[in-house]
């Protein structure tokens, strides 16, 4: 019996192993090559990312010596784990997330920033919608509701508690649900939800099918809040503070490029998304700013603490750049 | 080999209900999007999912992702078949290894391979080696049980005969046990190939790296929905594909198989 055992492990052992020695996502840290460091970098294809993107068409990166080298994850699932084995050495990632991964004692920080809030109220990219005809219309009416988020325990939930609480209401009464972005318009018309959490480029969409947007739940909850950003392990930001600094002088330059043309971002959105024209012409974009705003990041730590998404308040000064 | 001397009356009639079957769905499909039973802005009608898989035949992006994911579906394949023909004939082939890793088959197999998910992106991350990792996994058990099975069936008779002329371990295997396992194997392989495709998309569209499950997440997080289903329509055509390619091998492979047992009384 335990010989079988062994003979099968060791043998699906050694299969693994071999793949392994493959390469892969074994490799530690940027490499330097006739003078360019090639950085790899694990992003969302969504429309937040669009700066990184333009900023590589536009040479900001290769300017600073750096080769920037883009790779696609299809949800936020492979940024952390693929950050901490060393497939990249840096990934776009939401300000929650990282507080989550913090909380859990992963040694992960900002280096620079992604996305913030537009920071005006029925004009930005995240809000809470209700389908035609619903009697819900303030967010303290949410409570005793069903609320679509895309993940739980993360940016949607914790920013739509505070915005019900703001507002006078019960927000341990809200039940979440998760939906993804894409599927929470048709998940509200249908009815399974009360109401959805969408961002662009589907919360344009869901107004213009006679949705409602109840709460700008970001611009509520700070007017300055930052996102997400592009974040990298403690061991990588120590050992390679020379190109970690040129990096985010780069991503700097192309945050305030992307700001400044906003008509350039609606077009690089289509090269790496399926994003129609019509669709990027009146979405919502975000604000792109290199400065984190730290009283914005500690109101959200602390919310997320009261709400139990959080263990203890993150420090941000191991968060933030 | 006999098969192409059929009447061409056969060849003619074999795809046409196939055919027809599809076209009865496409046209179900579209109705039931004009006439309002689904809602369009949440399903295309067929017509318009079927422009934009047309579309997609002049694009080198989408050739690209088509090959990734093909070749993934490929080495993984062919790395599960080639374990799994040995492990299964080296431990078919004696009782005590067959009794010996039995609750071990049967406690390994049922783990459903997109469950490693969360193990694959921590080991591989997005690439193409996380793709392997769940298309091996999930092909691998499937080949490997058939080979098993295969490796039982030989026919006593033979068997014994085998001992009296003195058959050494190597000879055995080639000319006794490998011919009477190789349907078995053949079935286990077209059984493997197809989870290995569901496999491979299933793991580009959860974890990402390139190929069409790629192209239908990013079709999908960018609402663009006659792409998405353009998408899942190409990837229903290329399971047929495989199927009858799979199926090809094995009537060639076998081709001696029937007819040599025909002519031996037993």
């Amino acid at each position: 019996m335990l010989r079988g055992t062994l003979t099968m492990t060791a043998a699906l052992a050694a299969a693994v192993l071999t793949l392994g020695a493959c390469g892969g996502g074994g490799d530690d840290g940027p490499t330097t090559e006739g003078g360019k460091t090639q950085l790899t970098v694990g992003v969302i294809p969504i429309v937040d990312t669009a700066p990184i993107w333009l900023g590589v068409e536009k040479g900001f990166f290769e300017d600073e010596g750096i080769e920037l080298k883009l790779t696609k994850t299809t949800g936020g699932a492979a940024a952390v784990p693929g950050v901490m084995n060393g497939e990249f050495d840096l990934a776009f990632g939401n300000i929650m997330s990282l507080m989550v991964a913090q909380d859990q004692g992963l040694p992960l920080k900002f280096v620079a920033n992604g996305t913030t809030t537009s920071g005006q109220e029925g004009k930005d990219f995240s809000g809470v919608v209700v389908p035609k005809g619903s009697d819900i219309a303030s967010p303290k009416d949410l409570e005793g509701k069903t609320v679509s988020v895309n993940n739980l325990k993360n940016i949607g939930d914790t920013t739509v508690r505070y915005v019900v609480e703001a507002d006078g209401g019960d927000q341990s009464k809200i039940k979440f649900s998760e939906v993804a972005f894409p599927d929470a318009p048709a998940a509200l018309a249908k009815g399974d939800v009360d109401a959805a959490w969408i961002l662009e480029p589907f919360l344009s969409k869901a107004v213009a099918e006679g949705g409602t947007v109840i709460s700008w739940n970001y611009v509520e909850t700070s007017p300055q809040l930052d996102i997400a950003g592009y974040f990298a392990k403690n061991e990588t930001i120590a050992k390679d503070a020379d190109i970690i600094k040129k990096f985010r002088t780069a991503m700097d330059k192309s945050l305030e490029y992307a700001q400044a043309n906003p008509d350039e971002v609606r077009a690089i959105v289509g090269t790496y998304t399926e994003i129609d024209e019509p669709t990027r012409a009146a979405m919502v974009l975000p604000k792109f700013t290199p400065d984190f705003d730290r009283d914005a990041a500690k109101l959200l730590g602390d919310a997320a603490v009261k709400y139990g998404t959080l263990e203890k308040a993150p420090n941000l000064d191991d968060l933030l750049p | 080999m006999t098969r192409t001397g059929g009447l061409p009356g056969r060849v003619l009639i074999g795809p046409v209900p196939g055919l027809l079957g599809i076209a009865a769905f496409l046209g179900a499909w579209e109705v039931a999007v004009r006439g309002g039973l689904v809602d369009d802005r949440y399903i295309p009608p067929a017509s318009t999912v079927l422009v934009a898989a047309v579309d997609y035949l002049d694009d080198g992006v989408f050739w690209r992702a088509v090959g990734r994911t093909l070749g993934a579906w490929a080495l993984g394949l062919a790395i599960a078949a080639t374990a799994a023909v040995v492990l299964g004939i080296l431990i078919g082939s004696s009782g005590v290894a067959r009794r010996a890793t039995h609750s071990t088959i049967e406690f390994l197999r049922p783990i459903p391979s997109v469950a490693l998910i969360p193990l694959a992106v921590l080991v591989y991350g997005t690439s193409l080696q996380s793709t392997l990792l769940l298309v091996i996994y999930a092909a691998f058990w499937q080949i490997l049980i058939q080979v098993l099975y295969g490796v039982q069936d030989v026919d006593p008779v033979a068997s014994d005969t085998a001992v009296s002329y003195r058959f050494g371990r190597i000879a055995r295997v080639r000319y006794l046990v490998w011919p009477s396992a190789l349907p078995y194997v053949m079935t286990g392989l077209r059984l493997g190939a197809a989870v290995a495709l569901i496999l491979a998309i299933t793991a580009e569209l959860v974890i990402g790296g390139g190929g069409l499950g790629e192209r239908i997440a990013l079709a999908q997080s960018g609402g663009a929905l006659d792409k998405l289903y353009a998408l899942i329509v190409i990837t229903g055509l290329l399971g047929v594909a495989v199927n009858l390619v799979m199926r090809a091998i094995e009537r060639r492979a076998l081709a001696w198989h029937t007819s040599v047992r025909g002519e031996v009384p037993v």
